[in-house]
C-alpha cells in the first residue's frame, strides 16, 4: 500500500467482556476507538462473549466485525477464568485475521486477560486499558490486583484513561510508571451539540446519566432528589439508564409523590443522549447534569454534557477534577 | 516550546501540555496517603482487652469441669442446681442494679416477664429431661466426646467477642453449647443430671456472657479481676483430676494474654494501607427522610 513507513498497517484485535449489547463507557470506548482507526486504515475485529441469542459473528458500521464467542458470562458480565479453554478458538481467530496487535480493555475482564496471554504466547504485541479504578483495602481488591499484576507482567504499553487512574493502575499492578500512557477519553462533539430549543422554559432541568448501580452513588442521589424538589419548586429531574438502583429512586420518587418532577428514562441508546426519542430530550433538555459517582476513572457522561452546554456539577472523586477545566464544573465532597 | 516546558505540569486532561503521554511528572503520587485510619495499639490496653477470649474459654473449662465432677460423682446435680441458680440470681441482681444505675434499659421487660421465662423455661427442660437424657444414649462416648470437642470449639469460634466480623452469629454459638450440653447430659443416666446441666449451659453460654458485656461496658475496671478469678477457679478445679488438662489451660491462658498482644503489637510496623484519590467514597449514613 504505502511505502511510507509510519502509516503502516495494524490489524488490531479488541477484546473485553464488555462489548454491545451491555452498555456502559468501555463499550462505547471500545466501538469509538475501533471506528477511528478503521477510518486510519487499520483492520479492527472485536472479540467478546455470546449475549443471548447474539452469538458468532457480527458486522457493525464501516464492516467493523465482532466476534461473539461461545463462553458463557460466569459473573457480573464476565467469562469464567480457565485461561486453557480459550486458548483454540482465540489462536485461531488470530491467525485467522491475521492480527499484529491484541488490545484489552477493562480490567475486570477475564476474556480481555485471557485473549492477552494467549497473544503474548504467539509472540504477538499486547496493549492494555484500564477503565476503573480500583481500592487495595478488601480481599477481593488484593486478590483482583494480584491477578492484574500477573497479567500485565507481559503486556507491552498499559493505557490509562486520566491522571489518577494511572496511578492507580501503576501501584495496582506495580507497573514502571514510563509504560503507561495517559489518554483521556474523547467525545465525538459533532455529536453533542446545544440545542437551546428543546429546554423547558420556566424550569431547571437536572439530568442523570448513569447505570443505576451503588458505585455511582444511587444513594447520594436518592437523598438529594427531594431535598431538592423541596426546596426549588421548578426543578425537575430527568434519569437516564438502567440498573438494580432503579427500585431505590422510584420508591424515593413513590414515597414523595414525585412522578411529575423525576422522570425516569431507563436504558439509553449511546446515540440518543443528546435527543431521547424525540420529545422527551435528555441532554439538550437539560441545564444541569448531576454526576454523583463514588469512584470514577474518566467520567465522560460529563464531557457529553459539557459539549452540550450544561452546567455540571459532580462529586470530586478519582479523575473527575482531571477532566474540565473550574469554570466548567461545579466539584462536591461526596458526604458534604 | 521551551516555555510550555518550563510551565509547571498540572494533573488536568483539557489542556495539551506538550508532554509525551507517559510522560511521568515529580509529582507522581503525590496524593499517596499510608496509614490513615490506623488504630495504635497499646501492650497493656490489648492484654486487658484479651480477657474477653480467656473469659469464655474459661466459661467452657468450667462447664466441663461440672460435668467431670458428675460424671465422677464428686458433685451432686442439685449441688451444681444450686449453686448455678444462686450464682444467676446474684448476676440478676446486678443486672438490675446495672441497668437502674446506668439508666440503661433498651427492653421494656419487667421483672415479672423475666420470672415467667425463666419459670418455663425450667418447666421445659425439666419435664423435656427424660427425653434430653435418652436422646443420645445410644452413641459411643468416643463419638460424644468428639461432638463435644467440636461443638465447643464452634462455641468459641462464633461467639460474639465484640468485633463486627461476619463470622460472630450469637445464636450459633449458644445453640453449639447446648448441642454440647445435650450430648453431655446423655452420659449421666438421671433426669436431674440432664436437667441441671442443661440449665447450667443455658446459664453459662447464654446469661453469663451478656451479663459479662453489661460488665465490660459500664464498669470496665472489674474485668481484668474477672479474668484473673476466673482463671484462678478454672485452673484449681482443672488440677483436681487432670494435671495435664490445667497446665494446657494455663500455658493457652498466658499465651492469649501475654503472647498474642504483643505479636499484634509487634506486626504493626509492617501495616501499609494505601489511600488515594482513587478510594470510593464511603456514603455516612445520614437521616434520609
Amino acid at each position: 500500500m504505502s511505502n511510507c513507513l509510519s502509516l503502516r498497517r495494524h490489524n488490531v484485535c479488541m477484546v473485553s467482556d464488555f462489548f454491545y449489547p451491555n452498555m456502559g463507557g468501555v463499550e462505547s470506548h471500545i466501538y469509538q476507538l475501533s471506528q477511528c482507526l478503521l477510518e486510519k486504515g487499520h483492520k479492527v475485529i472485536i472479540m467478546t462473549h455470546f449475549y443471548g441469542d447474539r452469538k458468532g459473528v457480527r458486522y457493525l458500521t464501516n464492516g467493523l466485525k465482532v466476534y461473539y464467542l461461545p463462553f458463557p458470562a460466569f459473573y457480573n458480565q464476565c467469562i469464567l477464568p480457565t485461561i486453557y479453554i480459550t486458548f483454540p478458538l482465540v489462536r485461531n481467530i488470530l491467525i485467522k485475521e491475521q492480527i499484529t496487535i491484541v488490545h484489552g480493555h477493562s480490567a475486570f475482564s477475564t476474556l480481555a486477560h485471557e485473549t492477552m496471554f494467549h497473544a503474548r504466547t504467539m509472540g504477538l504485541k499486547t496493549v492494555f486499558t484500564d477503565h476503573s479504578l480500583f481500592g487495595f483495602a478488601d480481599a477481593s481488591s488484593i486478590l483482583t490486583n494480584k491477578i492484574l499484576q500477573f497479567s500485565l507482567a507481559d503486556c507491552n504499553h498499559v493505557i490509562c484513561v486520566s491522571h489518577t487512574s494511572k496511578e492507580n493502575t501503576v501501584l495496582r499492578a506495580g507497573l514502571d510508571p514510563k509504560e503507561v500512557s495517559v489518554i483521556p477519553n474523547a467525545v465525538d462533539a459533532t455529536m453533542f451539540v446545544p440545542d437551546p430549543s428543546k429546554r423547558h422554559p420556566g424550569k431547571i432541568t437536572i439530568v442523570v446519566v448513569s447505570r443505576l448501580v451503588y458505585r455511582k452513588g444511587m444513594d447520594l442521589l436518592a437523598g438529594i432528589i427531594p431535598d431538592v424538589c423541596q426546596t426549588h419548586p421548578d426543578v425537575q429531574f430527568i434519569i437516564g439508564g438502567d440498573g438494580p438502583k432503579r427500585i431505590l429512586l422510584e420508591e424515593v420518587r413513590e414515597r414523595h409523590e414525585l412522578h411529575d418532577r423525576v422522570i425516569m428514562l431507563g436504558m439509553l441508546e449511546h446515540r440518543k443522549v443528546r435527543d431521547v426519542s424525540q420529545d422527551r430530550a435528555c441532554f439538550s433538555a437539560g441545564d444541569i447534569l448531576i454526576n454523583t459517582s463514588l469512584t470514577e476513572a474518566f467520567c465522560i457522561a460529563i464531557v457529553e454534557a459539557a459539549c452540550c452546554g450544561l452546567q455540571v456539577v459532580s462529586t470530586k472523586v478519582g479523575g473527575v477534577p482531571e477532566v474540565l477545566p473550574p469554570d466548567l464544573i461545579y466539584l462536591a465532597e461526596p458526604n458534604d | 516550546m521551551v516555555d510550555k516546558q518550563q510551565k509547571r505540569w498540572r494533573k488536568i486532561l483539557y489542556e495539551d501540555q506538550s508532554v509525551p503521554d507517559n510522560y511521568v511528572d515529580s509529582s507522581f503520587l503525590d496524593e499517596l496517603q499510608k496509614n490513615l485510619h490506623t488504630r495504635k495499639y497499646d501492650y497493656w490496653t490489648v492484654c486487658e482487652q484479651s480477657g474477653e477470649v480467656t473469659q469464655q474459654i474459661s466459661s467452657l473449662g468450667l462447664f466441663v469441669v461440672a460435668y467431670v465432677y458428675m460424671e465422677n460423682g464428686w458433685l451432686s446435680p442439685h449441688t451444681l442446681f444450686t449453686i448455678t441458680t444462686t450464682l444467676t440470681c446474684i448476676g440478676y441482681l446486678l443486672k438490675v442494679y446495672i441497668d437502674h444505675y446506668y439508666q440503661d434499659t433498651t427492653s421494656n421487660r419487667t421483672l415479672l416477664d423475666d420470672i415467667k421465662t425463666a419459670l418455663v423455661f425450667a418447666g421445659f427442660s425439666y419435664g423435656l429431661s427424660p427425653v434430653l437424657v435418652s436422646l443420645t444414649e445410644t452413641i459411643s462416648t468416643d463419638t460424644i466426646y468428639a461432638m463435644t470437642a467440636m461443638m465447643l470449639l464452634g462455641n468459641l469460634v462464633f461467639h460474639h467477642y465484640g468485633a463486627n466480623a461476619a463470622l460472630v452469629s450469637e445464636a450459633l454459638s449458644l445453640n453449639a453449647g447446648l448441642f454440647a450440653s445435650v450430648c453431655l447430659a446423655s452420659r449421666l443416666h438421671t433426669t436431674w443430671h440432664s436437667f441441671s446441666t442443661v440449665t447450667f449451659s443455658i446459664e453459662i453460654f447464654g446469661l453469663w456472657p451478656m451479663l459479662r458485656r453489661n460488665l465490660r461496658k459500664h464498669i470496665p475496671q472489674t474485668q481484668r479481676w474477672l479474668t484473673f478469678l476466673l482463671m484462678i477457679i478454672t485452673s484449681m478445679l482443672l488440677w483436681t483430676f487432670s494435671t495435664v488438662a490445667a497446665i494446657f489451660y494455663i500455658t493457652l491462658f498466658l499465651f492469649i494474654t501475654f503472647i498474642c498482644p504483643a505479636w499484634l503489637v509487634s506486626l504493626q510496623p509492617l501495616k501499609n494501607n494505601i489511600h488515594g484519590p482513587w478510594d470510593e467514597a464511603v456514603i455516612e449514613e445520614k437521616k434520609v427522610s
